[in-house]
């Protein structure tokens, strides 16, 4: 995807961007390649829409230089700009009395003659753009009574009848059910990858932007806080900071939001490993349960998830068994919790420590919920009268609130 | 990409000319036709078909008959035609411009702001000594008014922006020219007065052939002008930014639009007077029979249907009471109010 340097669609050099000489962002520079996928990040009002606004002249520039395909953007005609660029705008726009496939044609403006006249050629690519954006159905249709999502559809097929080197959208998903947001993102996709358009748009969605992106632009505080690939600039610092959040943490391996929650539960240790205790940390944080975990090896997915969520997480080196110093750690942290949970972890030969933390809170009294399909053969010999097995994920949830209650009512009893 | 074989099955509804607007253009066309002829044909004094077609064949004979035809139904019957079109023209360049479905020369003040000039020199001793200029006086001083409204109007659209506050703005500039009319009216002398409320009554009587040839050569070319815009006036459609977006030069194009809005509506106002409606339901009437927004078809529609329902009116207030003739903007809002509530509620249209 990435060519060379020499030739880049859009160029911004010290770039300040703003209303009436006061800038929103100051001291931009980067350059768009032809191809790229360009999301733009950041809270509102931190000067996404300004920054589109002024790329695509709508206004004009503080201070600073921008360059399209080499020229000054001030040097190209209105005509000659239109042929290079086309937007994708917010504002809702109702024209009466119109059909899909006249919308579409007026994206043909800077080609066609004084009259707007279509040729055969006009028509092939008004055809052309909506099979792009598979709204090809929708062309008879009036262009008023579309849905959000066939509206936004249509929207950037009338954008692609322009034959555009560059698309600019201002948050092109935003108000779209999952089903459009989706296909919207892997439209824009496609025109990258198949039509080397370069795409930019101001997106909410850092995990969509993480998965579709080439480039990703971190605007707040008056100026583009990072710049370069998501892989390398979309870490959980850099999210948190850069929207001022603390209930949720972006993980660059789930490629993902895990949202916390506030403790007003107790305390839960989870026994899990290979992806079984994922569900099971979320089910808790969403009850108010803080998690205490182990013992995990790192950069198992529960690893992950344990730890975007603040789990105390206690973990041995990847392909490491579980015994030892971490054992040990795991058992002290074990006796500090009210209740312990079995995910139903895959039992081998690296984990048996896993079970034995198990065996010895049943021994302690510790009240277990099993997620495992036949727990007590695993756990036979145990205090079994603790153990409460689990079908599924809705019996456990119910199980965890009735226990919650008699938990703290024998906590009552012993104050 | 499309095949070959998907563009030759791709219905030709939508296209440029296609059955239906063919269609009502051929119907409006008669019954323009239609309608002048029955303009020229009806009247106080009735003739029988042969003494008009003696007439007709034989211009500027010396009977009664003859005058009475050639220099007083004619030129009405051509002026309501050609009043009609222009206002219609001028009422769907402005509701393309603002985007909003319920403007029009008389609402928006335009008209009002004629009046009040035309009052001025028609009430007034300002425009004594500039008698040379009489006859093109009153077209001048509707300009002015006109274009004076609408940049105050303007104005404070730019500042406000949101359709109701526009429609309100448009009203208080109305009432604020007919406070100052009638203030002009009641100093005014007697004699004055009746000409000119004869003439806010509205009307495409007493047209001279001068006049007549200044509607169809300045109104005309503006026509034109606009039938070349027909491209830029549908990017319009997407709103200015879109426009922009597509290569139409906005700052040019916006004055443009609005000269040309103007200036059509008003001449009008001052040769015929306020005629209230016109140009707020005509262009609505033309979308719907046409279907569509495409101003290509629009743009000559609106004015067929414009020529169309306005000398409709005049034959009516001419003809129902006969000989008393009703005001042409009382007909015109029997049948303009009735249409933009039914758009309303049909919900075509929003504010």
């Amino acid at each position: 995807m990435n060519h060379p340097a020499d030739n880049p669609v859009l160029e911004v050099r010290e770039l300040s961007v703003g209303y009436k000489n006061t800038p929103v962002l100051r001291g931009l520079n980067f350059a768009y390649e032809r191809g790229q996928f360009i999301s733009l990040l950041g809270p509102n009002g931190a000067g996404k829409t300004t920054l589109l606004r002024t790329l695509s002249r709508h206004l004009p520039p503080v201070s600073g230089a921008i360059q399209v395909r080499g020229r000054p953007l001030e040097k190209l005609s209105a005509l000659e700009l239109a042929r290079i660029m086309a937007v994708v705008l917010t504002d809702k726009i109702t024209p009466p009395l119109l059909t899909v496939e006249e919308f579409v044609a007026l994206g043909r403006y800077p080609h066609t003659d004084y009259l707007g006249r279509l040729r055969p050629e006009d028509r092939a690519r008004i055809h052309g753009a909506l099979d792009d954006v598979r709204a090809g159905y929708l062309r008879q249709r009036q262009f008023s009574d579309l849905s959000d999502g066939e509206r936004q559809k249509v929207l950037i097929a009338r954008a692609l009848a322009q034959e555009p080197q560059l698309l600019l959208l201002d948050e092109p998903t935003v108000h779209l059910d999952l089903r459009h947001r989706i296909e919207v993102m892997t439209i824009l996709r496609d025109l990258c990858r198949h039509q080397g358009i370069t795409v930019v748009a101001s997106l909410h969605d850092v995990d969509v932007a993480a998965k579709i992106s080439d480039r990703v632009a971190f605007i707040k505080n008056s100026g583009m806080m990072a710049w370069g690939s998501p892989e390398s600039i979309l870490t959980a610092g850099s999210v948190a900071e850069l929207y001022d959040f603390d209930q949720a943490v972006f993980d660059s391996a789930l490629g993902g939001l895990e949202i916390r929650g506030s403790v007003t539960a107790g305390r839960v240790f989870v026994v899990g490993g290979m992806g079984s205790a994922a569900a099971v940390y979320r089910m808790l944080t969403k009850k108010g349960f803080a998690i205490a975990t182990g013992v995990l090896q790192q950069h198992d997915l529960d690893f992950h998830v344990a730890r975007a969520l603040g789990a105390d997480c206690i973990s041995v080196e990847p392909m490491e068994p579980v015994n030892g110093a971490g054992l040990d750690q795991a058992r002290r942290l074990l006796a500090t919790c009210d209740l312990v949970v079995d995910t139903g972890f895959a039992v081998g030969p690296a984990n048996q420590g896993n079970v034995e933390l198990l065996t010895t809170a049943l021994a302690q009294g510790k009240t277990v919920l099993s997620l495992r399909e036949n727990g007590a053969a695993l756990l036979s010999g145990a205090g079994s009268a603790h153990l409460y097995p689990c079908r599924d994920a809705d019996q456990f949830l119910h199980l965890l609130d009735s226990t919650v209650l008699t938990n703290a009512m024998q906590q009552e009893e012993h104050a | 990409m499309s095949s070959t074989a998907d563009l030759s099955i791709a219905p030709m509804q939508g296209t440029f000319l296609s059955r239906r607007p063919l269609l009502v253009f051929c119907l409006l066309i008669c019954a323009t036709v239609l309608l002048l002829l029955l303009n020229v044909a009806i009247g106080s004094v009735q003739y029988s078909f042969s003494e008009i077609l003696a007439v007709l064949r034989a211009p500027f004979d010396t009977s009664t008959a003859s005058a009475i035809i050639w220099n007083i139904r004619i030129p009405r019957a051509i002026a309501a035609v050609f009043g009609g079109a222009y206002l219609a023209a001028s009422g769907l360049l402005l509701q393309i411009y603002f985007r909003n479905p319920i403007v029009g020369p008389y609402i928006l003040g335009i008209s009002s702001g004629a009046t009040l000039m035309v009052s001025f020199v028609m009430l007034t001793t300002v425009s004594a000594g500039l008698t040379m200029l009489s006859p093109y006086l009153n077209t001048l001083a509707a300009f002015i008014g006109a274009y004076v409204v609408m940049l105050i109007v303007l104005a404070v659209a730019n500042r406000v922006g949101g359709g109701a506050t526009l429609l309100i703005v448009g009203l208080m500039m109305g009432y604020l020219c007919g406070a100052v009319s009638a203030i002009l009216t009641a100093l005014a002398e007697k004699e004055k007065i009746k000409g000119f409320v004869l003439w806010q009554l509205g009307s495409f009587s007493g047209f001279k052939w001068n006049e007549i040839t200044l509607l169809l050569l300045g109104g005309g070319l503006i026509i034109v002008l606009l039938y070349c815009l027909s491209k830029p006036l549908n990017a319009f459609l997407l709103g200015e930014e879109y426009a922009a977006s597509l290569g139409v030069n906005i700052r040019r194009f916006r004055l443009l639009i609005l000269l040309c809005s103007c200036a059509l509506a008003g001449m009008i106002t001052s040769m015929a007077g306020p005629v209230a409606f016109i140009g707020m339901a005509v262009p609505h009437m033309a979308r719907l029979s046409f279907g569509t927004s495409d101003n290509r078809i629009l743009i000559p529609g609106a004015c067929l249907m414009g020529a169309v329902v306005t000398s409709l009116c005049d034959l009516i207030a001419r003809s129902v009471m006969a000989p008393v003739e009703l005001p042409l903007s009382a007909i015109t809002a029997f049948f303009g109010a009735p249409i933009v509530i039914f758009l309303l509620l049909k919900r075509r249209v929003k504010l």
